[in-house]
């Protein structure tokens, strides 16, 4: 068996002239959290689409759990919309079970899965209420159902946590982090970096239909270095902009955050400050997701400019 | 297979509990008896209760007779007329005294002979009611056949001898087929258009009930979680086998209801008038229903999965209604001359099947192999239409924004990967 839950192999796709994803090769570890990452409009939609064959790929191949995705394969897979879309006039319990039972899963058994969900997730009382008599949360709680309730190897969200309120939010959390326990592979886009940190162990960040990077959060992180500076101090800081080695300083008010050019010596930027400045707090930091995010996402700008 | 069973399931589920079907279906068929009945029980209210008329008579000389007439003219097996005398010492005493008479209620009215009738041809009714034509006419003929009688005498001549040799001609008309031999006074015909106009009702109806599910799907945004779960080809089998079944659940109650109706109709009315619902009728009907659905309903599924909104709809529907606009326009022509070749042709022709066929076969036994092959030929059209729509639908899922036009239609079900 493929240690790998969904792979991409140059996988492109045109409408009407414009390049949505352009040769995009991408692999899913078994039971890794995968994040999707991009700007709106960078193609993670249009990328899940293709996997779950609601869109044709113009070329490229794609496989799921080591075999090219079929019917069979796609089975495997809770499909989460970014357009969530249920019923609306559908009464709850019967629409979860039919869509249960369109991923192969029998009525009886689907309705037995189907009570420790709405347990979980507070639906219980509404389980014989249409569907647009429910909360916006309770719709998207209601979608998340649908997406597991035929017990799939490999979740697949776009955009899961938009939508939820912070309750919501850390309901669902605790799920996804119940159901990585259980050997799930989930993959989750999104355009919010600090869920994604959280989240994920594995990235790939895509802009534009191209893949701009990918690979584990931590060795992403570190292949761009630990090149940020975080500095607290009492006194005239302006003169930190100009020392040798420093890109760019931002000001947060407590305290600033200096970018580095590469091979400085963050020594040499603290004993020049210590002698001018009363430096109260000095720190290497790791770029966060965020960081790393718009540089990339910028300096692509910069280059089709 | 078993996945397109669910989708069957669920589409026949929700439309025959909503409320709107439950509404048509057996409101529907009250109403309609209603019409068919009330007016039968009504008259039925009516018998029994005899017009009491009397006869003002000045010329003197017709009375006898026009109150023989009356009292002769039976509606229903009983007499119409309740003949009241109309005494005074003249003729205008007594029409004062009808005249009081009708004001207190004692009559419902009378017929009044002015002295010049016999030379005129002029009489007059007095009631309170002057708009129950059948009754009035029943009340002239009385006069009129009071009158002729006694001019016949006058001329000399024996009024019974020639109502006799003037007797009116009876044409029974008779449908004959290999299965025997029927009366029919036109009876089946006013049928046969009743069942055509419910097809016309219905097949659009629940035509168009296919094309807004389609529709509604897209526009909840339901379909990108069923097309990554079954092939469209099977959603769309399993949509047009799911409404169908409720569609035909709606056919179904309508036929046996006014197959009941028209039993106790015929019963009702002692077996004049009604209808005769042969087993052969209604079975066709229930047959070129659903054949007239499927085909037609898969073209509406083929507009909704075009469109993003019904308003678009609106406008791609109307060639699709054509054909059957253009089957009413054949209609007087194809049941004036069912066998010519005109009509077989026109009724093998797959878009005019349903309707055209069906009247055929009210009209005359067309032969076997006619009805097969129409089936047949309707019947694969229905699966390429489907398979057409659902290419369509495949391409048009994700498309927002403009509707397509024909041409791109065309394209998308050649390139559709399925």
């Amino acid at each position: 068996m493929s240690d790998e839950a969904i792979r991409l192999s140059g996988v492109t796709k045109a409408f009407s002239g414009h390049l949505a994803v352009q040769d995009l090769s991408l692999s899913v570890p078994r039971g890794a959290a995968f994040g999707l990452l991009g700007p709106n409009g960078a193609g993670k939609t249009t990328t899940l689409r293709m996997i779950m064959n609601v869109l044709g790929p113009d070329s490229g191949t794609i496989e799921i759990l080591g075999a090219p995705a079929t019917q069979e394969t796609r089975d495997r897979i809770g499909y989460m919309p970014e357009e969530r879309g249920l019923y609306p006039r559908m009464v709850l319990e019967e629409q979860l079970i039919f869509f249960a039972e369109l991923k192969g899963v029998a009525r009886k058994e689907a309705a037995r899965r189907l009570q420790p969900w709405l347990e979980r997730l507070g639906l219980v009382d509404w389980r014989h209420r249409k569907l647009n008599e429910l909360s916006k949360g309770m719709q998207q709680k209601a979608q998340f159902i649908a997406t597991v309730l035929h017990e799939p190897d490999i979740l697949i969200l776009d955009e899961p946590l938009s939508g939820l309120d912070p309750v919501g939010v850390n309901v669902m959390r605790d799920v996804f982090v119940d159901l990585r326990r259980q050997g799930k592979t989930v993959v989750l886009s999104s355009h919010q970096m600090e869920t994604v940190e959280r989240l994920c162990d594995a990235i790939a960040l895509i802009n534009r239909g191209r893949k701009v990077l990918d690979g584990p959060v931590s060795e992403v992180k570190g292949r761009h270095g630990k090149n940020t500076l975080v500095l607290s101090y009492e006194g005239d800081g302006s003169f930190l902009a100009g020392l040798p080695g420093v890109l760019k300083v931002n000001d947060f008010g407590r305290y600033v955050e200096i970018k580095m050019a590469e091979g400085t010596d963050p020594q040499a930027i603290l004993k020049e400050a210590a002698a001018r400045i009363r430096v109260s707090r000095f720190e290497v930091v790791e770029p966060s997701l965020h960081d790393i995010f718009v540089e990339q996402v910028t300096a692509a700008g910069a280059a089709a400019a | 297979m078993r996945r397109m069973g669910t989708i069957v399931r669920r589409e026949y589920l929700e439309r025959v509990r909503s409320k709107a079907f439950l509404v048509s279906t057996f409101l529907g068929p009250i109403l309609v008896a209603g019409f068919m009945l009330l007016p039968s029980i009504l008259m039925e209210r009516q018998r029994g209760k005899a017009l009491r008329i009397a006869v003002v008579d000045a010329t003197g000389t017709l009375r006898d007779g026009v109150e023989q007439e009356l009292r002769r003219q039976r509606v229903a097996g009983e007499s119409r007329f309740a003949v009241m005398p109309a005494e005074g010492a003249d003729a205008e005493a007594a029409r004062s005294a009808a005249r009081r008479g009708v004001v207190d209620g004692r009559l419902d009215g009378y017929l009044y002979l002015a002295p010049d009738a016999l030379a005129t041809s002029k009489a007059e009714y007095f009631g309170k009611n002057v708009s129950n034509v059948m009754d009035l006419r029943l009340v002239e003929q009385s006069a009129e056949s009071a009158i002729m009688q006694h001019r016949l005498a006058q001329e000399g001549l024996d009024g019974a001898r020639v109502k006799a040799v003037t007797r009116k001609l009876d044409l029974r008309t008779v449908r004959l087929t290999a299965g025997g031999e029927r009366e029919d006074r036109g009876a089946t015909f006013i049928l046969a258009l009743m069942l055509l106009t419910l097809l016309y009702m219905t097949v659009p109806m629940w035509g168009a009930a296919i094309m807004n599910g389609v529709i509604e799907e897209k526009s909840n945004r339901v379909v990108e979680v069923i097309v990554s779960s079954i092939p469209t080809s099977y959603l769309f089998a399993g949509k047009l086998l799911g409404v169908g079944g409720a569609g035909l659940t709606q056919v179904l109650v309508w036929v046996l209801t006014m197959a009941g109706v028209g039993a106790y109709g015929t019963a009702a009315t002692g077996g004049v008038a009604m209808p005769e619902l042969s087993p052969l009728l209604l079975v066709s009907f229930v047959v070129f229903f659903l054949l007239g659905y499927f085909l037609y309903g898969s073209l509406y599924a083929g507009v909704g999965s075009a469109v993003n909104t019904q308003q678009e709809a609106q406008s791609l529907a109307l060639p699709v209604m054509m054909p059957l606009v253009l089957g009413f326009v054949f209609f007087p022509a194809v049941l004036g001359s069912p066998d010519s070749a005109f009509s077989v042709t026109l009724s093998l022709i797959p878009f005019f099947t349903p309707m055209l066929m069906f009247l055929r076969i009210t009209a005359v036994t067309p032969p076997a192999w006619q009805i097969a092959l129409s089936v047949g030929l309707t019947l694969a059209t229905v699966m390429a239409m489907t398979w057409a729509a659902s290419r369509i639908y495949r391409v048009g899922i994700l498309m927002y924004g403009k509707r397509p036009t024909f041409p791109e239609m065309l394209r998308w079900i050649k390139e559709s990967g399925g």
